[in-house]
């Protein structure tokens, strides 16, 4: 396949108004770490830009940071780590998990996958800090969307819609994001509990008023972990971690140092206990009260390959891709609201099931006419997320 | 000024006939007569009024869908409607229009503690969700200051924000789902009680498109368990540079504090008239600091705005230990808008949002356009997000009065943008500021929006006449054809 790199967003706007000419396609890629995520797009032309990179601006008393779609993740979070600051919504470094390596995650593909970590139980996904961006739509035009301060409600919000719309939408040029300090100081209680206790103490947990920066269930050899963690500072962390074990007293609490919490998350947020493990993945979003129905209906609860972060609200499970795990996984979301994807199979399998939670008629409906509103010949990863769009 | 799509004479003269089909639809919920219809012809921007054709007051969401569809089929134009508190005219009738009213879809559905969220009918005030929760220790994070009065469905419309955006984010960062009735009657969930959604994130743009894309029947939304200590400060500067350089300060040292209110002289002398919540005298700014979490938190954070302040050249510092003198130092910040009203029969409340760092400069600016335009223009300012709301006030019954402090405002928000602002931090375009969207926005950009709402509602039959500065059909959008990145349209005058 052909592969073009345009270097800024003029060429690329330009190579999409020829693409959308002749009818031709591309496949969007950057730090091509995550192209095994969704569905195979099988197009003419493959458009890198991680050319494109480069911080544009950053300002760390605006808390706002503006940079190119192709900027490395690692160079952002060093830029902030410099003025003690980082991304709050915890980017989740899926490379190794697709064996595309660590650290070569950008911006653009962070944005494009809503690719969060374990924080976004308290901080929110990725649109929740993406305050504006610059896109090519699939017509060859250069769009600027939002702007460059925290509170802004002037227009349609598009780069939110640009988060998690695996460029389907439209060519993410440049993404302006709100930067969040760095607490002082970052601490975890562990407890080891079985799976249905583990995940109602994560509940409890969350409604404390701790404002836990983690929630998160893992498996381990002796049964399994809940871990709770908090940050503040050095005072206020001391206070949680002290309210927990009060909390919890008539559980065995251990506190887990920065450097352990750091590690442990890092594991739930870039799933890196499947690394080992040659399986299919598939996520799933439940109610959290649900997440041990969820996992009891599909007789996976004693199993040993799945997870659980977001107190619950997310489900990682080591489950084949085949259509027998597709039927019980969306009866369960059928059940109990939320939805279930396909993270990683082989490109047969994500050809052949829906990687995405299928939409009503209703909505299947709105999904193709947006698309049809920014991208009408469908140049853009066509059939990336669902086949007709 | 600006202008509305004018009414489409069919419609008018279908009058009885679309009051009748709407009878069959909500038999008890049809307003007609032009008395009651005046109460409806204004939201909070009072400057522009309108009566709406009809009214109607539906009580479900199955009666939405139905009056929609009978809409669509009929070709007629619909507005929204919550409390009617919008700022920029979001809930304006147009003369054509069925006006929906969602007054009696009031209904708190379900508190679900475990999952963290409330489930409610768009017709809730936004306080009320506070009030439902608040003995089990939860809280709804978005405070708009009309919460008394707002709906919820209004706040998802507005993406409403309020004094704790910095911390808590606005409407759509505490907004899990809705239920949508789209245009054409379909209805429509998108997200819930689990976290994001599995296709396109279609939440994220209903939540602030003004009304314009779907009614919002039903929505979720994030509680959250109220912080055990919340702490007020009161900061006086003698400069406003010194107020402006406290706030990057503050922010620069890693201190996200709950709310970080910044009120002038003047607002301060007029809010003192008002109500006297006994504010430093003389100083030509003060900040309403408040910090809420752990009590070492918010001890820690206390001391070190105290520490910053003083050395950004503070005058004084009072921490409001006691609960009677916090609710009296915020009763001053949310009387600002009532004192100023005092001093002129009319007033007109600006939203912009600057970098921080530009506060200053604006600060000067605004005040040298208050001047040039003889008018009165006190600050406040969501100073933690960089949100303004500059009060210009003025009477109505003077000659070019309106028009005047119109372009006062107009002045402002273009100085916003100029700085690397926007227009709207928290009120909305609405009719308000659609002819300065061109300020931040191109044609480009401004038709990839729009045909965004064509999506949603190809007939542009679902509040018509709001955010854009020119009306196009979508069949136009969907035919433009650019050629070196200019539009056929591009001279076309605004209005």
């Amino acid at each position: 396949m052909v592969t073009i790199s345009p270097t800024n967003e003029a060429e690329i706007a330009e190579a999409v108004r020829e693409a959308a000419d002749k009818g031709t396609c591309f496949e969007i890629v950057s730090g091509r770490t995550k192209r095994e995520f969704g569905r195979p797009v099988s197009a003419d032309t493959i458009l890198d830009v991680s050319a494109l990179s480069g911080i544009v601006k950053y300002e760390p008393e605006e808390l706002v940071l503006t940079a190119r779609a192709g900027t490395p993740i690692a160079m952002i979070e060093s830029a902030l780590a410099e003025k003690k600051q980082m991304l709050g919504f915890e980017p989740a470094d899926w490379g190794p998990l697709f064996q595309a390596g660590t650290g070569r995650a950008t911006l653009g593909g962070t944005v494009a996958t809503n690719a969060c970590g374990a924080r976004r139980v308290k901080a929110g996904a990725v649109r929740d800090h993406v305050i504006g961006c610059r896109f090519v739509n699939g017509k060859g035009e250069a769009i600027k969307a939002g702007g460059h301060v925290i509170k802004n409600v002037t227009g349609f919000d598009l780069s939110r819609l640009m988060c998690g719309a695996f460029g389907t939408l439209g060519v993410l040029t440049e993404i302006t994001v709100r930067v969040t300090p760095q607490p002082e100081r970052v601490a975890a209680v562990e407890i080891d509990c079985g799976p249905e206790t583990g995940l109602n103490l994560m509940r409890e947990a969350a409604r404390l008023p701790l404002d836990a920066s983690g929630l998160s269930y893992v498996l381990s050899d002796n049964g399994g972990t809940a871990l709770i963690r908090v940050e503040g500072t050095n005072a206020a962390v001391a206070q949680k971690l002290a309210e927990l074990q009060k909390q919890f007293a008539n559980h065995e609490t251990k506190v887990q140092d920065e450097g352990t919490t750091q590690k442990s998350f890092r594991a739930v947020s870039g799933a890196s206990d499947f690394l080992e493990i040659a399986t299919d993945i598939w996520r799933l979003c439940v109610p959290p009260a649900n997440a041990y129905d969820a996992l009891t209906a599909c007789g996976i609860a004693l199993g040993k390959f799945w997870y659980a972060d977001w107190a619950g609200g997310l489900l990682w499970l080591g489950l084949p891709g085949d259509e027998k795990t597709a039927k019980c996984l969306r009866e369960v979301t059928a059940r109990f609201g939320g939805h279930a994807t396909l993270m990683r199979a082989s490109s047969q399998a994500r050809e052949r099931l829906a990687v995405f939670e299928p939409e009503t008629p209703a909505r299947a409906e709105i999904t193709r006419s947006v698309k049809a509103a920014f991208d009408p010949k469908r140049v853009l990863n066509p059939a990336r997320m669902f086949k007709d769009i | 000024m600006t202008t509305l799509p004018p009414p489409d004479p069919v419609t008018l003269g279908r009058r009885n006939e679309i009051a009748r089909a709407l009878r069959d639809i909500v038999p008890d919920g049809v307003i007609g007569d032009e008395a009651t219809l005046t109460a409806f012809d204004c939201d909070a921007l009072t400057a522009y009024r309108q009566r709406p054709l009809l009214c109607v007051l539906p009580e479900n969401a199955e009666q939405i869908s139905t009056v929609l569809a009978y809409a669509h089929r009929e070709n007629v134009r619909i507005v929204p409607r919550g409390a009617g508190t919008s700022l920029s005219g979001g809930a304006l009738p147009l003369a054509d229009s069925i006006l929906l009213g969602m007054s009696r879809m009031s209904r708190i559905l379900e508190l679900d503690y475990e999952n963290r969220c409330a489930v409610v009918q768009p017709g809730v005030t936004n306080a009320s969700v506070t009030r439902a929760v608040q003995a089990r220790g939860f809280y709804y994070a978005p405070d708009p200051s009309s919460q008394i009065a707002c709906t919820i469905g209004g706040n998802v419309a507005e993406n409403s924000g309020g004094i704790h955006c910095l911390k808590y984010g606005l409407t759509t960062q505490n907004l899990m789902g809705v239920e949508l009735v789209l245009m054409n009657g379909e209805r429509l969930r998108l997200g819930g009680k689990h976290a994001g959604d599995g296709g396109l994130d279609l939440l994220s743009v209903v939540c602030g498109s003004e009304g314009m894309l779907g009614v919002v029947t039903e929505a979720t939304l994030r509680i959250l368990p109220r912080p055990p200590v919340t702490r007020t400060l009161l900061i006086a500067f003698d400069t406003v540079r010194a107020a402006g350089e406290t706030v990057a300060a503050i922010i620069a040292a890693g201190i996200i504090p709950a709310a970080l209110e910044f009120m002038d002289r003047r607002c301060i002398e007029a809010v003192e008239a008002f109500c006297a919540p006994h504010y430093p005298v003389g100083a030509e700014a003060i900040l309403i600091g408040e910090i809420d979490g752990m009590p070492a938190e918010v001890a820690d954070d206390a001391r070190r705005i105290t520490e910053i302040a003083s050395s950004c050249g503070a005058v004084s510092t009072r921490d409001c230990v006691d609960e009677a003198e916090r609710v009296r130092v915020w009763s001053g910040r949310k009387a600002a808008f009532g004192a100023m009203g005092r001093l002129e029969p009319d007033m007109l409340c600006m939203d912009g949002t600057i970098p921080r760092k530009a506060l200053p400069d604006v600060l000067d600016r605004i005040s040298e356009l208050s001047e040039h335009y003889g008018l009165v223009c006190c600050n406040v300012f969501h100073a933690g997000d960089g949100n303004l709301h500059p009060l210009i006030v003025f009477d109505c019954m003077k000659p070019g009065a309106l028009e005047r402090a119109e372009a006062f405002g107009a002045d402002i928000l273009k100085l916003c943008v100029a700085k690397g602002g926007v227009l709207t931090g928290e009120h909305g375009v609405g009719v308000e500021k659609k002819a300065l969207m061109g300020e931040m926005f191109s044609d480009i950009d401004l038709a990839q929006q729009e045909r965004l709402k064509c999506a949603f509602d190809g007939q542009g039959l679902l509040n018509p006449g709001k955010v854009f500065p020119t009306l196009h059909a979508c069949v136009e959008l969907g035919r433009m054809h650019v050629q070196g990145g200019r539009l056929p349209f591009a001279n076309l005058p605004r209005m």
